[in-house]
């Protein structure tokens, strides 16, 4: 059974752009007493897969991006970042940095599994444990306050990188 | 993270996750996930404690295994005292 992504959308895209939005195009301020969260009640359906036989593709909210590459997401943006960035799974940790404001970074600087398991689940995968390592790890900051973007712009946009790497399976890891 | 989760199981890709914040996380109401009382920014564990990551990863990836809906698992995994 597929489910809409925001139950009741309209509800809370009333209470969002009336509310905490309009609050922050009038003062500049976020005020999180008036944030509406989401408030879904029925959990999707779908068919399992044992890991051992999955491709499986990392997604981190991290906000990790290539630092020699990549433009680093907007972190000080108020309204959030909506985009993605995809980098090779077998990228080393030194090539990474992050750009999100909203979590103390001392624990990913000293050990990026905390975020990002690419070595933990490139050792599984030699254990047997996954099937396979998709070729590249999605990222994105995760300061979305408008789930209706989250819900029209960032998880389409995962899903066709999942659609398109051709994974059976995906680990999600909010930061 | 709970509503990409929805997005991908409604593309029929099995998706799980392990979130520090069971509140934020449950009203998304996510096709699979497991809950710790790790902390913001260090959700699969502490740094430098592989075991502990290593845990969290085995038992969110264990949720694969079974059709969704999955009822959510807690985890008795959490910052050192």
């Amino acid at each position: 059974m597929t489910v809409d992504i925001i139950e009741n959308r309209e509800e809370w895209e009333a209470a969002y752009n009336g509310g905490w939005l309009k609050h922050f195009n009038e003062t500049g301020e976020t005020k999180w007493d008036i944030y509406k969260r989401p408030d879904n009640k029925t959990q999707p359906s779908g068919t399992g897969i044992d890991p051992a036989t999955a491709k499986l593709l990392l997604v981190t909210s991290a906000g990790s991006y290539l630092k020699a590459t990549q433009e680093p997401f907007d972190a000080a943006n108020k309204l959030g970042d909506y985009t993605i960035r995809r980098y090779p799974t077998d990228t080393p940790f030194e090539a990474l940095a992050y750009a999100h404001d909203h979590y103390d970074h001392a624990a990913v600087n000293a050990d990026p599994q905390v975020l990002i398991p690419l070595q933990h689940l490139r050792d599984m995968v030699a254990d047997g444990k996954i099937g396979e390592l998709a070729p590249e790890a999605v990222s994105f900051m995760g300061y979305q306050p408008d789930a209706a973007r989250v819900a029209d712009e960032t998880a389409p946009e995962i899903v066709a990188v999942a659609k398109a790497l051709q994974v059976t399976a995906v680990l999600l890891v909010p930061s | 993270m709970g509503l990409v989760s929805r997005a991908l199981e409604n593309a029929g890709i099995p998706a799980t996750l392990t979130s520090w914040n069971a509140g934020r996380t449950r009203v998304t109401a996510p096709s699979r996930a497991t809950f710790t009382k790790l902390g913001r920014g260090a959700t699969l564990g502490n740094p430098g404690d592989g075991a502990q990551q290593r845990r969290v990863l085995e038992a969110t990836l264990e949720l694969l295994k079974e059709d969704a809906p999955v009822e959510i698992v807690r985890l008795d995994e959490s910052v050192p005292e």
